[in-house]
């Protein structure tokens, strides 16, 4: 049967849109199948060290290359740590940021410097490493340090979280560092947030009354509030796998104590530094692979929580 | 206990709009609520201040330390022994060439999924919804993972590592970046422009190349230079991948060297010459990233 | 009882001495370089419902807006002139704004319930400027969702969210959370706009009972509600006022043309 040229060209048409479609699911297809290699290749990677130690390698404190033992709760310890540290300072820092923004500065004004932070976010954290090994981690070696170690030495708890060698890396300073890292971003989100509450429904606080600090107490954070702590936890993400600047501060010893001024060392940190001293094939590489399963499954799960509760809301 | 600031309205008999009552003075109450007000905003803008001197402490750090040592020679020469004259020309040829490979290969499969999860992932496509997932997830994958997936995956099989392994590892950085911006830019070009298009006769893969994309070509190419502005500071994912190299070296299947990973190497060196270049790499990598970053703001505000 | 003669006095068309609320002078306001009133002059008498009418974009919200000085919030606008109340001209600096806006209450076009149970929407004015026990808040929050005649249809959920009730309802809300703090002054801006004929014939018949104890302006697109339930009308017209009187007399015998003209339906 013959057929018209009008038929013809659409079917030759239907064809490309086919082959366009095709083309665009491939490259979907792509990007799935990368997080599906990437945890893969992890958990095959650290096989060898999950099946060789089991739940010690989670109990287990020493990193010891000469025995060729590994235990991840040193790391584990420190990632969790400093990254709890980091969100006692960011959160506020950024909500505090955000209502500037939002509410107090005036338009032009809350641009230029919504922009510069924004620039903070964007600043490599290779330089964050730097900087911070440059000002903050003499700073609390010199200052903060003898000082703590002077008052709170005799006092019962405290005492031996704030005491330590005056070095000025550890867990503290880690906080310090990632807290101004990812406040930046908290504090773009926050700003989103805060910027969808309704007009009228801030007028009404006003039109009741309220000062500007009770209007975003009573009426924005209620309204915002699954918005903020998905914030927050993609905050807590980016600071869970943060590597090269936490490297250069964290001081990078395996150890776990009560001290938070003392040498420690975070997940990423101990992937960055053992793995050109890890040969391959080796127990050493395995159980640095399953340490980058565990960070991988952290960032997923703190992702996930962000998703439900930002969905929730919508 | 009543005070006088809350009193009920009173119907006094007098012209109110004349005289003046009692009710327009502040009781203890309305104070303290003010100053708390006070309080708040005076932390807020402190808190505000704190990241903005953040980032001013960090660009003078840099510029201090690293402008004495910004040179001729040290973009001309390359990598050397201590006290050798050496400079940053390989590092940065093999930060240019990754980062612009990187982006050769992220750019046109980040903007066919992007324009995959506009046009066809509209509500209730569930491999849609996924495959958002995974690029949520695989942009907030720690960078250093993605240094480790591209060694198990290309430095093992091949034996060595390569300036083309830390291109891809750059590129899966970039992806889901350029996946994300591409969709949202999408999404604001209104359905009237599409069935204008398709009225027309122009068949769907024309409309979304040549009316879509072109509409919203300011919007993805923001998201591609900014995505650009990240893999130019990345280290992490290039420690594993093409390990730094001290010689000049264009050839991409052998470790290639790279700005980060050169700053990395010296600025824990004791060398004092290798401590000045990598304060002198960090002003450059920094300024150029903020320099896009810039840029692109500015630009995209117009 | 003085109120009652000062209203009748008015409603005769007589310029008595009256109780003023408001009063308006030489008012200008600007949207940045937008010119958006110009002198306008006008008094509010105390417990009296004042409507303002005009087509949009005649400034009626605009100076609405300016009685609770809520333009504030926004940089660029700005009002010159004198608006007295209680003796001071609240567009001096010097006011203090929360003290004002608990004096002159507003209720906004659309709902706009708080994020919170329907007894803490009462309560959150209520609890900025009062210190009240227990006892004392059940009371004002059954007093005044009793006089929005809410009460009846909401006591058995006082707890629920306020955003679950009908949008005549979560007005009425709006309504009755502007009279807890016990304003002089209650400022309505189309309250109605966004309700069905029946929620709007209810607000309607509560502004009757709330003129006995306060002072109401209400910015109107309706004319059949303005001439319902004002006792003063004021006609605006691209900014400035063309007339105000008595409501009998804006609808039956206008002075201006263009009154004539709007309220018969000819432009607007």
């Amino acid at each position: 049967m013959r057929m018209t040229p009008v038929l013809r060209s659409s079917h030759r048409r239907a064809g490309f849109d086919a082959v366009f479609h095709g083309l665009l699911l491939l490259c979907s297809l792509l990007v799935l199948a990368m997080l599906g290699g990437l945890i893969l290749l992890m958990a095959t990677g650290g096989w060898q060290a999950f099946t060789r130690f089991g739940l010690s390698f989670f109990t287990t404190v020493s990193w010891n290359p000469v025995k060729d033992t590994y235990g991840v709760l040193a790391p584990l310890l420190g990632t969790l740590v400093s990254t709890l540290i980091a969100m006692l300072i960011a959160v506020p820092m950024a909500f505090g940021t955000a209502f500037w923004l939002t509410y107090i500065a005036s338009g032009r004004f809350a641009s230029i410097v919504g922009t510069t932070i924004q620039l903070l976010a964007a600043v490599p954290s290779i330089i964050f490493g730097m900087w911070g090994f440059q000002t903050i981690v003499p700073f609390i070696a010199r200052d903060v340090q003898p000082f703590l170690n002077h008052h709170f030495r005799h006092v019962p708890v405290l005492g031996s979280m704030l005491s330590g060698p005056p070095v000025g890396t550890g867990l503290v300073t880690a906080g310090i560092i990632l807290a101004v890292m990812i406040a930046p971003f908290i504090t773009a989100v926050m700003v989103d947030v805060f910027g969808a509450v309704p007009p009228m429904l801030r007028e009404s606080a006003y039109g009741l009354g309220a000062t500007r600090w009770e209007m975003m107490r009573k009426i924005v954070v209620p309204w915002s509030r699954n918005g903020m702590i998905g914030a927050i936890v993609l905050g807590m993400g980016r600071a869970l796998g943060e590597t090269m600047a936490v490297t250069f501060i964290i001081g990078n010893v395996t150890t776990v104590g009560w001290s938070l001024f003392a040498p420690r060392s975070t997940v990423a940190s101990l992937i960055a530094l053992q793995f050109p001293e890890s040969p391959e094939g080796s127990l050493r590489l395995s159980s640095l692979m399953a340490l980058g399963f565990i960070l991988m499954l952290l960032s997923c799960v703190s992702l996930a929580l962000a998703r439900c509760l930002r969905g929730k809301r919508q | 206990m009543t005070e006088p600031v809350i009193s009920p309205a009173s119907s006094s008999e007098a012209d109110r709009a004349g005289s003046e009552s009692g009710r327009w003075r502040p009781g203890r109450k309305a104070l303290r609520r003010q100053m708390l007000d006070y309080v708040a905003t005076g932390v807020s803008i402190v808190a505000g201040s704190v990241l903005l001197l953040v980032l001013v402490s960090i660009l003078w750090t840099l510029l201090s330390r690293g402008l004495v040592g910004l040179s001729w020679a040290t973009l001309t020469h390359r990598m050397g022994p201590p006290g050798s004259g050496g400079g940053l020309a390989n590092a940065i040829v093999g930060s240019l060439l990754q980062t612009g490979l990187a982006l050769l290969m992220a750019a046109p499969v980040g903007l066919m999924c992007g324009i995959y999860l506009s046009e066809y992932g509209r509500k209730g496509n569930h491999f849609a919804s996924a495959v958002r997932f995974v690029a949520d997830m695989l942009m907030s994958a720690p960078s250093i993972l993605i240094g480790l997936f591209i060694y198990q995956l290309l430095v093992v099989p091949f034996g060595h590592f390569s300036g083309f392994s830390g291109a891809v590892a750059l590129a899966v950085l970039a992806l889901p970046l350029i996946v994300r911006t591409t969709e949202d830019m999408l999404r604001l070009v209104p359905t009237s422009m599409r069935e204008a298009g398709a009225a027309l006769g122009a068949a769907r893969w024309r409309v979304i190349l040549s009316l879509c994309l072109r509409s919203a070509r300011k919007g993805v190419t923001t998201g591609i230079l900014l995505a650009l502005a990240r893999m130019g500071g990345e280290t992490a994912p290039l420690l594993f991948t093409s390990l730094g190299n001290q010689t000049m070296s264009t050839d991409m299947t052998r470790p290639m060297a790279s700005l980060p990973i050169a700053i990395y190497q010296y600025a824990g060196a004791s060398y004092e010459d290798w401590v000045q270049l990598a304060w002198t790499g960090a002003l450059l990598v920094t300024f150029g990233v903020l320099l896009i970053n810039i840029t692109v703001r500015l630009s995209s505000r117009h | 009882m003085p109120s009652a003669s000062m209203l009748s006095a008015s409603l005769s068309g007589r310029e008595p001495v009256q109780d003023v609320a408001l009063s308006v002078r030489d008012l200008n306001f600007h949207y940045g370089t937008h010119h958006a009133l110009h002198g306008i002059s006008l008094d509010f008498p105390a417990r009296c419902v004042t409507a303002m009418i005009g087509p949009s974009g005649c400034g009626k919200s605009t100076l609405l807006r300016v009685f609770n000085k809520i333009y504030a919030l926004y940089p660029g606008q700005r009002a010159t002139g004198e608006v007295m109340f209680d003796g001071r001209n609240i567009l001096d600096d010097s006011i203090n704004l929360d003290m004002l806006r608990s004096r002159i209450g507003m209720v906004f076009q659309k709902p706009t319930p708080f994020p919170m149970s329907i007894y803490d929407n009462i309560a959150f004015g209520v609890r900025l400027h009062e210190k009240l026990n227990r006892t004392e808040m059940d009371e004002r929050v059954q007093d005044v969702l009793t006089r929005v005649a809410l009460w009846n249809e909401v006591r058995d959920r006082l707890n629920a969210p306020a955003t679950g009730l009908s949008g005549g309802q979560q007005q009425r809300l709006c309504i009755a959370r502007s009279i807890a703090t016990r304003p002089e002054v209650l400022l309505l801006d189309e309250p109605t706009s966004a309700l069905d004929p029946i929620s709007t014939a209810r607000i309607e018949e509560l502004l009757d009972e709330l003129k006995e104890e306060f002072t109401i302006a209400i910015v109107t697109h309706n004319m059949q509600q303005a001439a319902r339930c004002a006792d003063r009308v004021a006609f605006f017209y691209l900014g400035r006022l063309v007339e105000v009187d008595t409501a009998d007399r804006i609808f039956t015998n206008p002075r201006e043309k263009q009154t004539q003209d709007y309220i018969t339906g000819r432009f607007g």
